[in-house]
């Protein structure tokens, strides 16, 4: 016999049914732990070796529920919150779409809880230094032999009893395992520890990484669609003899909808008549024209105060002042389809109706800024 | 039944009644490593080497055209405006819905303790994971881009912008590799006791450290098997919920749409069966050629073909009362658009393929209700065989008889494939096949750990006590 | 309640037949309170309740046969008993046609005008509607014949060729039952709603039927455990029976999201104003109630192992389970009503009457037969099962 340390004594039966047999004897005459060794699960064995429930439903149901709400959770943010957008005309937070792939996640998290969990938690295992894999019983073992390891674990055991008693109860052979080595890299701690710094590092790594480019949009994104060949609007092309990209309309067009407007003189533009009716639909729609085209220069309250007055030195009107206010309607939309001193014509981006509610707006602007005490509500 | 004594036609009744010992002769435990174990790893024989010679041809043929594809362009396919989805979509289905068979026999019938799934866990098991490998193929070479497919996995990015998870392309790409992955870890957590097994065996130093590795260690200790016995069982009942959902997910890529012959609110069991059904066809087909050829009548028992042969009767039977209510359905909904739909599928310009499915899908496996047919490898083969070609059709019909009269007459084309759709097609079998044909070569076909479980005298004998 | 096992309490029937009295006052009195409307969704309501237990039972009883299943004869008897429901609906089905007219909008020549109504008239129709009915109370009463009075007769004469003849015919049951649990959808709920179709109704109706055949039987195998009687059924036997609805549970979730979903994303006027209907005002928290008490409850509490496997556990689940079956078709049949959520004195009278005349007839069926299939050939190996 070696120096080394004796790990388990170890029967070799010859059936399920006389390993079954020996042991509870086996467990009255001998103090220490035992375990069996069989080729495939036998029935009522773990009863028999006082073997606890074992936790890997528990285990699965939590990770199960874990995957089930973190699923849910991502898909609810991406879809509502981080990315919002409408497709199908389904609300923001449609839970009916993100069901099936939350119960994807879940049987992901739920079975590999219990794969791995079983295998590498519960089991210790990838082991490739147990005693028993050196041992000469294990080849038996995983043919058609079923084993009873009576186990050291450190105490002193008394082998020669021990194998008496083991032949005594239908062994058909002994052998005495050893302790092997101590284990080296390729022990379950390692094992185990790398898988869960891998999977730290995953999830980190997402987290910088939706960070990173949150914040520091230094990689130009998506690219296929911008370096097409094509012609972008203002750029030159050498297809055309004038050098440019965009045309002209064909002379005496004019566009679908648009009526001409023919007065040359904001004196004469006096005479007009808004043809809207103060509404709230109309002010509202003057609300919006004004905030998307107006309001950069002459500001949100008509007051032609606005960071850009300071930025260029700009001096856009003051468009609630008693001068503007005076002037009639027509003067007002003629200065939106003519442009004055340094304001352009806004023809363009705005239609007959919306330069009209436009107007109409200006007027609400100016009423605020000279309120009466009789508007306030009581 | 009127000749003999009652005594003697009580007992031949008793014994039609019970079910036949899953395995037929005598054999040990240890008989049965040595007969499924011993081959593994082996030369194999000439017939294997002129199989695989043809799968391989088969696989190659595939993989060039794949290339060609991918160089040139999707437009080498027939796919054509109206019907913008058609091969691909019809062999991706196809090819998840051969994988289903392999999870209902290693998890649910496990679940119902039918213990003649035992000998055929394993084999169908790996088809379920070459037949999903062969489907994954199809929306990869699908996208016309596939070096972009990662863009289908939500991961932080540049663009800012994150995955329709509204939509069921979305879902099918969750369901199909979780249903890989389920499928791979339930298959790998089978084989370590084998793996353990045939570490054991071998005498061969570069095979005993590859089976090392692969068996993790595994020394059988009780301890080990308890904790093992309660996670096989739990993956097993987890991929039973994804068998649902994963040929559910499938098919509300065409039911959430508004597609008139697409959306129908049974597709999604109607999919399943459908997919179990074709799966089942593959097997029994597999099976039949594996038990003569690797000599395993003993393990793979008459029974056990003929049990199969009824579980595709009862899918043929559940495929024909869905095929009743969908015609039902297209006249019953009184919805035009259903009903012509309907029409098409049935006298239009790919009446043929509509009746092939019916005749194939329900008429053909009727046969089954005869008992020397369901015991005969010629019924069973031919049975096997028109399942096979009526679900492909099935998809077809689903799929492209659909499409190719959509809601505006002025856009109906008809659709016909090129020689690379059928040569992609080919190829997937050919894929399926050689990997088959490797598996049966490297691995144990039949777990015989599950096996050595379900021996005659294996398990002690029950005290009769109750359990408190 | 100390009485020999297998005596019936007389007491307790007398005390049925007073309460199934009162149930059938109230009746009277809600009839000329209420009208004949709400009088007759009741009566469907509860007439489908109880075919749907007896149904349920029946195809539980034949899936043994077809699958040979031996753990589950020595339960067997408990849905053969529970299944001679599907005979005693007989005469709630025939008065149940009086409803037509009331109920069901397809029957009035003014929804003729409907051309939608009017091209389905080759199958809603009266006279067919009423051949339907009678050919599938036929079919069922013979498969009963069949399937369940044999398995009584076997007790005495112990022939085993009975499981031979079952094991032939159960399979064609299957068929049979797979055509009618379709027609009993399509045409008592479906087609209160003419316009209405989804192909996957029978399959919906399907589930909750079986998933109420279980939930029956467990109630009445633990409640005759409790007086002492199936002593032999074990724990074991249990926790099989707590899978199945467990397993069924999910399933019935399944073709009820399914179904949902699908109409929700198509969002299909002509199809998803019917869940419209049973979602909006007060049907939407009864519709929650459902998704709460006929999927998350029951589903979480049979997930642990030894849930199953508790008895009065399983009683309270299978419990929940039944009402939620009742409070399903509830919610299908009573927004034809147009009036919200009704529980008001029909529904409290039709419930006492219906209930009380149910158990007085399961009572009285419990004494038919031996408690457990005596003369089954396979008995034995059924009460052997372990885990």
């Amino acid at each position: 016999m070696s120096d080394r340390k004796i790990f388990s004594v170890v029967g070799i039966f010859d059936s399920a049914q006389h390993l079954m047999n020996a042991i509870p004897d086996i467990r009255k005459r001998v103090n220490a732990p035992l375990e069996a060794y069989t080729p495939y699960p036998v029935e009522g064995l773990d009863k028999l070796l006082g073997h606890r429930k074992s936790p890997v439903g528990g285990m699965v149901l939590v990770m199960g529920i874990i995957g089930a709400l973190s699923a849910l959770g991502f898909e609810l943010w991406t879809s509502g919150r981080d990315y919002p957008q409408v497709t199908a005309g389904k609300p923001l937070f449609s839970w009916e779409a993100f069901v099936p792939i939350m119960f994807e996640v879940t049987v992901l998290f739920a079975a590999f809880t219990a794969g791995l969990g079983m295998l590498l938690l519960l089991n210790r295992l990838p082991m490739f230094r147990h005693p028993m894999l050196r041992s000469s019983s294990l080849p038996l073992v995983t043919r058609d032999r079923f084993a009873l390891a009576v186990e050291a674990r450190g105490a002193e055991i008394d082998v020669e009893k021990i194998t008496r008693l083991l032949q005594e109860f239908g062994a058909k052979s002994v052998e005495v395992v050893e302790e092997p080595a101590p284990a080296g890299v390729a022990s379950p701690k390692f094992f185990l520890r790398t898988l869960t710094a891998i999977g730290i590092v995953c999830i980190l790594a997402g987290f910088i990484t939706y960070w990173t480019m949150k914040l520091f949009p230094i990689v130009k994104p998506m690219v296929h669609m911008l370096d097409q060949p094509r012609l972008n609007p203002q750029s030159p092309s050498r297809y055309f003899s004038d050098g440019s990209g965009m045309r002209m309309p064909v002379s005496g067009t004019v566009a679908r909808g648009s009526v001409p407007y023919t007065i040359r003189n904001q004196e004469l533009a006096g005479d007009l008549v808004n043809p809207l009716y103060r509404t709230e639909t109309v002010l509202r729609q003057g609300r919006q024209a004004y905030m998307n085209n107006c309001s950069v220069c002459h500001g949100v309250l008509g007051d032609g105060k606005t960071s850009l007055t300071k930025a260029y030195g700009a001096k856009p009107a003051n468009l609630v002042s008693q001068s503007i206010a005076g002037l009639p309607d027509g003067k007002l939309y003629h200065v939106i389809v003519a442009g004055k001193n340094a304001m352009a014509s806004y023809s363009a981006e705005l239609g007959e109706d919306e330069r009209w509610a436009t107007v109409h707006y200006l007027r609400v602007l100016q009423r605020a800024a000279n309120a009466r005490d009789e508007d306030i509500p009581k | 039944m009127k000749s003999g004594s009652t005594l003697t036609t009580a007992e031949s009744t008793l014994q039609l009644l019970k079910p036949p010992s899953v395995v037929t002769g005598h054999l040990t435990i240890g008989g049965l490593d040595d007969q499924v174990l011993t081959p593994v790893g082996t030369k194999p024989p000439l017939a294997w080497f002129v199989a695989f010679s043809v799968t391989l041809s088969a696989t190659l043929i595939g993989i060039a055209l794949i290339a060609y594809t991918i160089a040139t362009g999707i437009g080498v396919w027939g796919n054509n405006v109206p019907v913008a989805w058609a091969f691909d979509i019809i062999n991706f289905v196809f090819w998840v819905g051969i994988g289903h068979a392999g999870t209902l026999i290693s998890a649910i019938l496990l679940l119902f303790r039918a213990r003649w799934r035992n000998a055929i866990s394993r084999f169908s098991e790996a088809m379920t994971i070459f037949a999903v490998i062969c489907a994954t193929l199809f929306p990869l070479i699908h996208v016309g881009r596939p070096w972009l497919a990662f863009w289908l996995a939500p991961y932080p990015n540049q663009r800012a912008i994150w995955p329709n998870f509204r939509s069921p392309l979305l879902w099918d790409v969750f369901a199909v590799n979780t249903y890989f992955l389920v499928s791979l870890l339930f298959w790998y957590i089978g084989l370590i006791p084998d793996l353990a097994s045939l570490r054991d065996r071998t005498t061969n130093r570069v095979k005993k450290a590859v089976y090392t590795v692969l068996a993790l260690g595994w020394r059988g200790a009780s301890l080990h098997w308890h904790h093992y016995e309660r996670a096989y069982l739990i993956i097993a009942g987890l991929a039973t919920g994804l068998v649902l959902s994963v040929h559910s997910v499938v098919s509300f890529d065409f039911a959430v749409s508004l597609v008139p012959g697409w959306h129908m609110t049974i597709f999604p069991p109607y999919f399943v069966t459908g997919a179990i059904f074709a799966g089942f066809a593959m097997v029994v087909m597999a099976m039949v050629v594996v038990r003569k050829t690797m000599r395993l009548e003993n393990l793979i028992t008459d029974y056990h073909l003929e049990v199969m042969n009824k579980v595709i009767l009862t899918c043929s039977c559940l495929m024909g009362y869905a095929y009743l209510l969908e015609g039902f359905t297209a006249w019953y909904s009184m919805n035009p658009y259903i009903h012509h739909t309907f029409m098409q599928y049935i006298t239009g310009s790919y009446w043929w393929a509509g009746w092939l499915t019916i005749t194939c899908n329900v008429l053909i496996p009727q046969l089954l209700w005869l008992r020397p047919i369901r015991r005969s490898y010629s019924g069973m083969i031919l049975v096997a065989v028109a399942v096979t070609v009526g679900m492909w059709f099935e998809r077809f019909v689903i799929i492209v008889s659909s499409l190719h009269q959509d809601f505006l007459p002025s856009s109906w084309q008809i659709y016909k494939p090129t020689f690379v759709d059928y040569g992609i097609l080919l190829g997937s079998f050919g894929l399926f096949f050689t990997l088959v044909l490797l598996f049966a070569r490297v691995l144990p076909v039949i777990a015989t750990s599950e096996m050595k479980m379900v021996l005659p005298g294996s398990q002690p004998a029950h005290k009769g006590g109750r359990h408190e | 309640m100390n009485k020999q096992p297998g005596v019936r309490g007389m007491g307790a029937d007398r005390k049925l037949i007073v309460l199934a009295g009162a149930g059938l006052v109230g009746i009277v009195v809600s009839w000329i309170v209420s009208g004949g409307e709400r009088f007759w969704a009741n009566w469907i309501l509860w007439f489908l309740f109880l075919l749907t237990i007896g149904l349920g039972s029946l195809f539980i009883v034949a899936l043994e046969h077809v699958v040979g299943a031996r753990w589950s004869i020595p339960l067997r008897r408990v849905p053969e008993r529970l299944s001679s429901l599907v005979l005693i609906v007989a005469p709630i089905a025939l008065l149940a046609l009086l409803s037509l007219d009331s109920l069901y909008s397809w029957t009035s020549p003014e929804a003729l005008a409907n051309p939608i109504i009017a091209g389905k008239r080759p199958w809603l129709n009266v006279p067919f509607f009423i051949a339907r009915v009678i050919a599938c109370l036929l079919l069922w009463g013979l498969a009963w014949w069949i399937l369940v009075r044999g398995s009584i007769k076997q007790d005495k004469t112990r022939d085993a060729r009975f499981n031979l003849r079952a094991r032939r015919f159960a399979p064609l049951f299957m068929i049979i039952f797979g055509i009618t649990i379709t027609i009993v959808a399509f045409d008592w709920i479906s087609s209160m709603e003419p316009e209405w179709y989804s192909d996957i109704f029978g399959v919906y109706i399907f589930a909750g039927t079986f998933l109420a055949g279980l939930a029956a039987t467990t109630l009445a195998l633990l409640y005759l455990q409790s007086r002492g009687r199936l002593k032999d059924i074990t724990r074991d036997h249990m926790y099989n029976l707590g899978g199945f609805l467990f397993a069924f549970t999910v399933f019935w979730s399944y073709i009820g999201f399914a179904q949902y979903m699908l109409m929700w994303y198509a969002n299909i006027p002509e199809e998803v104003f019917w869940y419209q209907e049973r979602i909006e005002g007060a049907w939407g928290p009864i519709l929650l109630g459902l998704a709460v008490f006929h999927f998350l409850v029951p589903f979480f509490l049979l997930i642990p192992r030894d849930a199953k496997r508790d008895p009065r556990f399983l009683f309270w689940t299978a419990a929940i389970m039944l009402f939620s079956h009742w409070l399903d078709l509830y919610w299908m049949i009573f927004p034809v009503l147009d009036l919200g959520p009704l529980f008001g004195l029909p529904e409290i009278s039709f419930s006492i009457l219906f209930v009380s005349a149910a158990l007085l007839w399961i009572r009285f069926s419990m004494t038919r037969g031996a408690d457990m299939p005596a003369g089954d050939p396979l008995l034995s190996e059924g009460l052997e099962f372990r885990l």
